[in-house]
């Protein structure tokens, strides 16, 4: 698998961004991937709250959280859940786009984000395919987290790099994580990409995802399933959560005020954000 | 077979109104300042009159700028790391753009105060260096939203052509606008212009700026023609991603019907409308586009449905990912 990794990513031939250079399969490099085995996926959310504790994610945003669909009619009817992270992508579009260099991808496959370069430009976000980004609010309770900047999932590289796994690894009960070095055909991960077969998403972006799925099903995958299949308490909690987080005056919703409405209170909002933001451009704090 | 979502992250609309504003702006000036260039780069003299004044209002315009794009980022007293040596990234199209956003406007002082002493053969170089600048820095706010495959809406070829297109004819609808307001109080504009000495500064910039003077009727119908050459192309191009769209993958189709007809209806629908085939009917087919008031308000209509289409370009094209 190693081998073969290694030639998708020459046939490719992408590299993005200036500090992006593919490590997989190239010998003496680590590769870190995470394989999720959606087969023994019990959905019971321990990997998202593990993350938000690890990690201190604040309300509204997510570093890792869990999709959940029901396919089929009463009463042949399926659940099926879908782990969701950043992909550490192999050729990350949101290092290629950022024009900070303030994410980047580390020598070992993590793409990591530098707090101390960003700006909050959100170039990012919209380049990243998988929704894996956000922008941290301006208000967080432990007054020593990052505000105003973007974060993501970081495969909890500070316990990697203490020889543990990430917290959702060893939190999830069902044993679906696994998380490893690519690079040693020894590793969990690599027989298990090798003896299974495994999806990433949107695998047509060329981003070549080292987050791997077995047993992917088709439809929680497809995005615009997703959008078109929404059920109508998921449609209505959307507006709510726009409606009332702060932070982002006024994202779109559906249905909720005419879309008129939203693009003035959505200006409105970030006028209001402008004394607090021109007091920190001139050094009062706020 | 039936399938629901019933669980997943809410994903925000990230670049909201700030960045579809800026958008709309960096194409008025820009548009206005092409038309500048008509005179005193392209050699028609009918323009040079309102020379000066298109380039004041493409700077005027500009200064707004600055605002919208530093408070619009999380951490606005950072907004120096984008020029800094070691942290500059060469693959990022903001790189690029921050770049050309600091170059147009300089151009644009330069070439001002060059028509300003009426210099001929500056104002004619640095035109052109300001035409160039002012369309590659059009061009780049629409490659930089297009420079990425996962926003279907936004990711095509035709993207920054379409916002160069944009700028042309919404600069050149918010100068003809613009005249019609300075035509209007042109009388007052002349007795506050004459109040001062002919030899001194402030008769000569007013001067310059053809404050007290009419803007020539036929000066605007010609305008309004050269826009709505502008406005068919745009809408001939619009038309051309509707059909891919349409014809296209699920997401181009979903971005067809679920966004750009559904939830972002309005916008879209100003866009084709108001700012593409009534003014382009009315400027190509009717006798009413000899009429500069008929003229003036296809283009205050070109001017917001230029708005509409930097609406649903930038917000449009988040909001099928945000349920991903
Ligand atoms: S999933 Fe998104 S954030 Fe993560 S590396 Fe890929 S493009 Fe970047
Ligand atoms: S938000 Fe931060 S990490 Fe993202 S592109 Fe902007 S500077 Fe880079």
């Amino acid at each position: 698998m190693t081998e073969d990794n290694k030639n998708h990513g020459k046939s490719h031939g992408r590299d993005y961004g200036i500090q992006t250079t593919s490590g997989l399969g190239v010998e003496g490099r680590k590769r870190y991937a995470m394989v999720i085995d959606l087969r023994k996926c019990t959905g019971c959310g321990s990997c998202v709250v593990a993350c938000k504790s690890e990690h201190d994610v604040p309300l509204g945003v997510w570093r890792m959280w869990l999709k959940t669909e029901d396919k089929g009619t009463y009463p042949d009817v399926k659940r099926t859940f879908l782990p969701r992270l950043c992909n550490h992508c192999e050729y990350p579009i949101c290092v290629r786009n950022c024009p900070t260099q303030a994410t980047f991808k580390h020598e070992d496959g993590f793409v990591l984000q530098r707090f101390n370069r960003c700006i909050g430009c959100r170039t990012c976000v919209i380049a990243c395919p998988y929704n894996a980004r956000h922008l941290l609010p301006n208000h967080r309770t432990d007054e020593k987290q990052p505000v105003g900047v973007v974060d993501k999932c970081d495969y909890c590289i500070h316990r990697v790099k203490r020889g543990l796994v990430p917290t959702c690894v060893s939190t999830c009960v069902g044993g679906a994580f696994t998380f490893g070095d690519l690079n040693d055909p020894k590793s969990e991960v690599s027989k298990l990409v090798k003896k299974n077969s495994v999806m990433t998403l949107k695998p047509e972006i060329g981003t070549h995802p080292q987050t791997y799925y077995i047993g992917l099903d088709e439809g929680i995958a497809d995005q615009v399933a997703s959008y078109r299949h929404r059920s109508a308490q998921m449609k209505e909690e959307y507006n709510t959560f726009k409606k009332n987080h702060e932070g982002f005056h006024g994202d779109l919703t559906e249905g909720g005020s005419h879309i008129v409405v939203q693009v003035v209170r959505n200006f409105l909002g970030f006028l209001k954000e402008i004394p607090a933001k021109a007091g920190r451009v001139l050094g009062l704090g706020g | 077979m039936e399938r629901e979502v019933i669980a997943n992250a809410f994903h925000h609309v990230t670049w909201g109104v700030p960045i579809s504003i800026y958008f709309w702006l960096m194409g008025v000036s820009a548009g206005a300042h092409v038309i500048s260039g008509f005179g005193w780069v392209f050699g028609l003299k009918k323009y040079k009159q309102v020379g000066l004044i298109a380039t004041l209002w493409a700077i005027g315009v500009l200064l707004i700028v600055p605002v919208l794009l530093i408070f619009d980022l999380g951490r606005p007293e950072r907004f120096f790391h984008l020029l800094t040596p070691g942290y500059w990234h060469g693959s990022a199209p903001m790189s690029w753009g921050t770049i050309l956003i600091m170059l147009y406007p300089t151009m644009m002082i330069v070439y001002g105060y060059f028509i300003f002493k009426n210099n001929a053969k500056w104002a004619f170089i640095f035109g052109i260096c300001g035409i160039i600048s002012a369309g590659s820095t059009h061009w780049y706010t629409g490659v930089v939203i297009q420079l990425n495959p996962a926003r279907d809406i936004n990711h095509t070829a035709l993207a920054s052509v379409l916002f160069l297109l944009g700028a042309f004819i919404s600069g050149t609808g918010f100068l003809i606008v613009t005249f019609w307001f300075m035509n209007i109080f042109v009388n007052p504009m002349r007795r506050f212009r004459d109040r001062f000495r002919q030899e001194g500064f402030a008769y000569r910039f007013l001067k310059a700026n053809s404050i007290g003077d009419k803007v020539e009727d036929s000066l605007v119908v010609e305008m309004g023609q050269i826009m709505a050459i502008g406005v068919g192309i745009e809408l001939l191009m619009t038309f051309n991603e509707f059909l891919q769209m349409n014809y296209g993958t699920a997401e181009e189709q979903a971005s067809l019907f679920d966004v750009l007809l559904g939830v972002a209806r309005v916008p879209y629908m100003a866009h084709v409308f108001i700012a593409l085939v009534i003014p382009f009917f009315i400027l190509i087919f009717t006798p009413l586009k000899r009429s500069p008031g008929v003229v003036t308000i296809c283009s205050a209509m070109v001017c917001t449905g230029i708005l509409g289409m930097r609406v649903w370009w930038v917000l449009g094209g988040q909001f099928l990912q945000t349920f991903f």
